[in-house]
This record gives structure tokens, sequence and C-alpha cells, in this order.
């Protein structure tokens, strides 16, 4: 712009080298450096947990020690290279889909506009495009022979610190979502090379801890609380007891009974925080007004899986106990509660990982008869598609009214909506519990914007880089809370309860955020209920 | 005579008074006639200038659904509608309404405040280049205090509610501890108030 004051103006605000740095012109996006700084980065892995999970049969995380990504010196292992070049051979030669990716991607740039953490930062290293672009320019350098014959001229780069540093800014800037492989011509999964790029920093020691300590807790307790049996039992009992209280009418429990006809697996934050436990209560009164012949368990108390986030050998680990305690239990089926990348593990990689599950049977209601033939592999279905098929058959006895205070809006979490493809059931049981209404087209369904948070980088400590991240979100339900008086932001995923609850605080303080089951419990008439007006349903204190 | 004087001399005040006002109400007007007229124009520059605070600022520039474009929307989305309002008489209020979005989203971008805020005040530069290429009213230039007062008061506007803003994220950060999910991290489940330390069951 060739008015002067406005450059003056530009270059009095302009000088510190920030995300978005004024108007400074813009260098080849190689060229330029990552800086750490408080805020920008989540906080590494505590050591101990380090150390303990690399103790653990099977699993391998090296080189545990105290570092800091502000350091110069991240304290790698001396042949850290040779590590990281040996590592990206061994998934090349082990995953087909990583050396396609690697290849086939011709820079349309269909993908680039995205994803939520370039709409939200404007950071040209955000576009998924580029973002596998660092893995890519590594793999062209050394495993391809234009890179070894061109180097930089084909787009190869030389692996060096400052590329390993810049992969862990990135890799931690990408919530896996999938939302930019929708779009991509060639259905390149960006979030797969992410996966990589974090699998490949663990082998040299880098990760976060608000990903490892959970995943550590997992493999010690059954859950990311790390909750041990008996505190997981009283809290469940608590919420046994508040529904009581709500409704006269105490929800019949059991925990690790042998022979029950299905096993219940959720989130542990179903049973320990808000606004999960409201959603935990509508499971139970859902499950008391039907009878069901169900059990909790002590052993597999999380369905969550940060493993996913961390490397192939720990998912699979973490995931085996849920089959391992249907077997155990001798129950005929799975009904898994409301997650999000839970159902990214099980409906991926479960059967492939752990299966097959030959000793359970295919899913079928007690109460409707329906069988559930598309989970004929995995045996385990998701409580919407329960609960859905239960209303199509008229089994519930539902009282829309006592949702009145609320005006709902649906977030179709990434994981849920992409990668198992429940869209339609939530929609249908909304319908016939609450009034709501759709966020803008391009903003649901497949095309759905993630949270912001997911992938363990829900962490206080980067609050405002996931403030950015959900931007895309929050505007949506900006919209549909100006133009329809929306005030609650209904969910099936217990990451996304948490942070979703975040990001409205930050953008839209008058929406709250629930799970469908908690609307769902809300709007159950229990047969012999003393349920006095509920102002605020089961939230009612 | 005295009595007299003084009522031709209040009189006169009068009349000054009363011109002066109509003088002022008429460049009002057309200094609001010159943005309805430029409107387009103003606020695409004033636009662009924002979005040049990004790295890469193409998309946000050209994608006009608000949706797939959160940033340049809200961007457009308050200018267009700060900019006829600088024409008249400023009402704190109305200002921290229109540049509330634009001002949460620059609050969590990494950005020192100087730099989340300084796009406001390119518009007094932006509307100087345009009024001063308009020949018909390029002579408002000389007169354009009251706009920059306007402006101002904006930009004080925009100044609380950034600090509002990063309140309101310390808040949430805040909620959010408080609400017991960092206990996931803390190895302080709360059944290991019940067990010696170490003890991991
Ligand atoms: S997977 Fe999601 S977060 Fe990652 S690059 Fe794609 S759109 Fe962005
Ligand atoms: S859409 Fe696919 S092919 Fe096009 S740039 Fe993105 S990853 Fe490459």
């Amino acid at each position: 712009m060739a008015l002067p004051k406005l450059e003056e103006l530009s270059r009095s605000v302009a000088e510190d080298p920030s995300m978005a740095t004024g108007s400074v012109p813009t260098r080849e996006w190689m060229d330029i450096p990552v800086v750490f700084k408080s805020g920008n980065y989540a906080y590494p892995a505590k050591k101990d947990k380090v150390e303990y999970l690399n103790s653990q049969k099977g699993l391998s995380f090296p080189n545990a020690r105290v570092w800091s990504p502000e350091e110069d010196d991240w304290k790698l292992p001396e042949n850290w290279k040779e590590i990281i070049l040996n590592g990206l051979k061994e998934r090349l030669d082990k995953f087909r889909s990583l050396k396609i990716f690697m290849d086939c991607c011709v820079r349309c740039g269909a993908c680039a506009d995205k994803c939520h953490f370039f709409l939200g930062t404007g950071d040209p290293k955000n576009m998924p495009v580029l973002r596998a672009e660092l893995l890519r320019s590594v793999y062209r350098n050394d495993f391809t022979l234009a890179g070894k014959l061109l180097g930089k001229m084909a787009g190869g780069r030389e692996m060096t610190v400052g590329v390993l540093k810049e992969w862990f800014m990135y890799a931690y800037q990408c919530t896996e979502c999938r939302r930019c492989s929708v779009f991509c011509p060639y259905g390149i999964d960006t979030a797969e090379i992410t996966m990589m790029l974090r699998e490949l920093l663990h082998t040299v020691g880098i990760g976060i801890n608000w990903i490892l300590e959970p995943a550590s807790n997992s493999n010690r307790t059954g859950n990311h609380m790390g909750l041990q049996p008996h505190t997981f039992k009283d809290n469940v009992e608590f919420l046994v007891d508040d529904v009581e209280r709500l409704t006269g009418r105490r929800p019949n429990i059991t925990f690790n009974r042998k022979g029950a006809e299905i096993l219940f697996i959720t989130p542990s934050a179903d049973v320990f925080a808000e606004p999960g436990l409201y959603t935990a209560m509508g499971y139970l009164i859902l499950f008391e007004a039907l009878g069901l012949d169900y059990t909790w368990s002590t052993y597999a108390s999380e369905g969550g899986n940060f493993g996913l986030f961390t490397n192939n050998e720990m998912m699979k680990k973490l995931n085996a106990k849920m089959y391992a305690e249907a077997e155990r239990l001798k129950v005929r089926y799975i009904i898994g509660g409301e997650c999000g990348h839970m159902w990214r593990v099980l409906h991926q990689y479960m059967d492939t990982m752990n299966g097959p599950a030959d000793f359970l049977e295919v899913p079928k209601s007690p109460i409707t008869g329906t069988v559930f033939n598309n989970a004929a592999s995995t045996k385990m279905i998701h409580i919407t598609e329960f609960t859905a098929d239960l209303i199509k058959n008229g089994k519930l006895k539902l009282d829309k009214s006592r949702n009145s205070h609320i005006k709902a809006t649906w977030h179709d979490s990434c994981n849920t909506a992409r990668a198992m493809g429940l869209m339609d059931e939530p929609r249908y049981v909304l319908d016939h519990v609450v009034d709501w209404v759709e966020m803008p087209e391009n903003t649901i369904r497949e095309q759905t914007f993630c949270c912001g948070s997911g992938t363990g980088l829900n962490t206080d400590e980067i609050m405002e880089l996931r403030m950015r991240a959900g931007l895309p979100r929050a505007n949506a339900v900006k919209h549909v809370h100006d133009k329809h008086g929306v005030n609650m932001l209904a969910c099936v995923c217990a990451i996304d309860r948490a942070t979703l609850t975040s990001l409205m605080n930050y953008w839209n303080p008058d929406v709250r955020v629930c799970g469908l089951s908690e609307l769902v419990g809300n709007a159950i008439v229990l047969d012999g209920e003393t349920r006095e007006e509920l102002d605020d349903g089961l939230r009612t204190l | 005579m005295i009595v007299l004087l003084d009522f031709s001399l209040t009189e006169i005040s009068r009349v000054a008074w009363r011109i002066a006002v109509a003088e002022s109400l008429r460049e009002q007007a057309d200094l609001a006639e010159a943005l309805r007229c430029h409107r387009q124009k103003i606020v695409e520059r004033w636009v662009k200038y924002a979005l040049s605070s990004y790295q890469s600022p193409d998309f946000f520039l050209r994608e006009g659904d608000p949706f797939a474009n959160p940033i340049g929307g809200a961007m457009r989305q308050a200018f267009d509608r700060l900019l006829p309002l600088l024409a008249q008489k400023p009402e704190r209020l109305e200002f921290s309404e229109i540049l509330r979005q634009f001002v949460q989203i620059r609050a969590v971008q990494g950005l020192v405040p100087s730099q989340a805020l300084a796009p406001i005040y390119a518009v007094k530069h932006i509307l100087r280049d345009i009024l001063a290429a308009d020949k018909e009213r390029a002579a408002l230039v000389a007169n354009l205090y009251d706009f920059d007062f306007a402006v101002d008061i904006a930009a004080l506007a925009a100044f609380d509610m950034y600090m509002e803003s990063r309140e309101r994220l310390y808040a949430t950060r805040l909620a959010e501890l408080k609400s017991g999910r960092h206990i996931l991290t803390d190895g302080g489940c709360p059944s290991k108030t019940l067990h010696p330390v170490g003890d991991d069951g």
C-alpha cells in the first residue's frame, strides 16, 4: 500500500516477530524458523511419565529427560537424525498409505484453506498441504532420486534440528480432524501425516505431557483420570444418588458383572467432570427406563484412548482392554458412550489391531430386536444408534417440554462424523427431545469444524492457541445464537464437551455445552417417577 | 444602552452559532455522503490493510463466505458497519458491539495490543487518500477533525474490549483448571488421597 503514513503505522507496531507479523515481507516458508514462547506450545512430558511408559512391555518412549522447547538445546540423543530417518524409512515400508501420501500430492491447494488452524491464524504452515510438506520435504531429500540429485530445487531439504522443531510446532497444531481430507481430490489424509510426525518425534523423546500422562494413567488404572476401581465405582454411585434425588427413581447399576448381556464403556470424563456428569446421568436414566441387562467395568473404565495421539503400539495396548474385558465378563456385545476419538480407534483400527472379537455376537437390541449389522465386525455400537432405534420403535416415553428451557444446535464431532459417519442418528434423536437448529451448511456434517482442541491439545497452557483454532466453530455458533437464540451446543464427544465449554466461555458466553444423552435423560418419563419441575433439567441443583 | 448592546451581542453570537451549526451539519452531511459514495472502496482498502498483518492473507481477502473465512468475514463486517457511524456523533456502546468480534479475534492471535488494534486507525489515512483523489470532495480533507475524533473514540472502545477479551481468556483458563480436569495430569487422582504416597494401586 503506497501510503507513507500507513506504512509507518505498520512499522510502528510490527517489530515484534509473532505469528502475524505486520506487513513484514514474507519469506520462503522453509526459511522462517519457529519460535517457541510461553503460550504457543504444550508442556513437554514429565520425565517420570516417559520413564514409566518406556518401561512397559511392547512400548517405546525413549530419551526421558527434563527439557524445554524454549531452550536451544533439546537434549536429543546424539544420533537423533539417524533415528528419525530410519524411523521414516521403516514407516514408509510398513504403511503404504504414507508412501502414497508422500508421492501423490499435486499441490492443487484445495485443502489449503480448509484447516481451522489456518483459518484462525493465517499462518501458511497451518495449511494442510504445507503441514504435510514439512515431512514431505525431508522424504524428498532422502528418499527420492530427484531430491537426492537436486535437493532444494526439487523441494527437498535436509533434516536439521530446525526442521525437527518445526515438526513439533506444527504436528501439535493439527488436531487430526481430517477436514482437509474431505476436500482433497486424492484423499490425502493429513491427519495420518501428523500421526507419523508425532510417532517420529516420540522416537527421539519429544512429546507433550497432556497426552503422555493420561496415556500412562490409562495404562496403569484403565482410565485417563487415573481413577482406581473403587473411586470409579464411587463416582458412578454419586450419580445414581443424584438421579434418585431428581427423579425419585434409583437406577440399578452393577460393576464387572459376569454374564451381563451388554458391557457399557464410556470416557471416564463422563463420571468425573462437568458437564459430562449430566451426560452420564442421562445414560443411567435411559438404561433404567429400559431395564437393560448391562454392566459397567472398573477395568475397561475408559473409552478414550490417548494412545491414538502417540503411536500405534500405545493405541493398540490401551484399546485391548475393551475386548479383553468383554471376553472375561462373557457379555454378548458392547455399547459405547459419548466419545469422539474412541470411535475413531474403534471404527478404523480396533478390529485389525485387537480383533477379531469372535467371542462376541453381532449387536441386537434386546428391546426392539434390531440387529446392528453395521457393527458386525467390531461388535460395538454407539449409544446414539441404540437410542435412535429405540425412539424409532416407540420404546421411549419422552416429554420434549422438559427441555423447553433449551434452544440447541448440533456440533458434529470430527471423529464421529468424519471417521464413522454418525450424522443422521443424533439429528433424529434431537428432533424428538429438544427444539434445535442447524449451523450453516459448510460447518456441519462431513464439513464440520473441529473444537480446536482435539488430539490431546485440550490443555490450558495453550488456551490462546485453542481459542484461535476454535474460531471457525465458534463463529458458526455465534451465528445461530444471534439469529435463533441458541443457548446450548450439543455434541457426542467427551473432549468436545470440555473444550467447547471453554471455547464458548470466550466467544459466546451465553451458550452452554451438553452431551446428547443429557438431553435424552432430561426428556425421558420414567415409570413411577416423582420428578418435580426441574428448571434446568438434570443440572437443577 | 448596555442592555441593548448586550442583547445584540447575544443575538450576534446566536446567529453565529446557528451558522456554525448549520455549517457543521452540512459538513457532516457532505462527509456522510462521501463515505456512502466511497464506502466499498474504503472498506476494501481498510480490510486489505488489516489483513496484511497475516502472513498469508490472500484467501482471507478473496473468500466472501464468513463461515468459510471467519477472520476476513469479521473484519469486513465490522469495518463496513463502522464506517457510516464515523460521520455521526459517536456512541461508544455502538462501537463496542460492532467491533467485538474483530477485537476478540485479534486478542488471541499472539499480537501485542498495538499490533492488534492498529488497523482501526488506518481508516484515517485511507479516507484522506481517497478524498484527495476525488476532485469534488478534495476540500473535505481539510476538515476531518470530527471524523478523526470518532475514530479515536472507536479505538478507545476497542482497547477496553481488548482488555476485556484478555481477561475473559484468563478467566476461561481458570475455569477450566477449577473444573477439576487438571487433576488429569497432576497425578492427583482423588483416590490417591486415600493411599500413602507412592502407592499406585
Ligand atoms: S487434519 Fe484437521 S487440523 Fe490437521 S491439517 Fe487437516 S484440517 Fe488441519
Ligand atoms: S488437496 Fe490433496 S493434492 Fe491438493 S494440495 Fe491438498 S493434499 Fe495436495
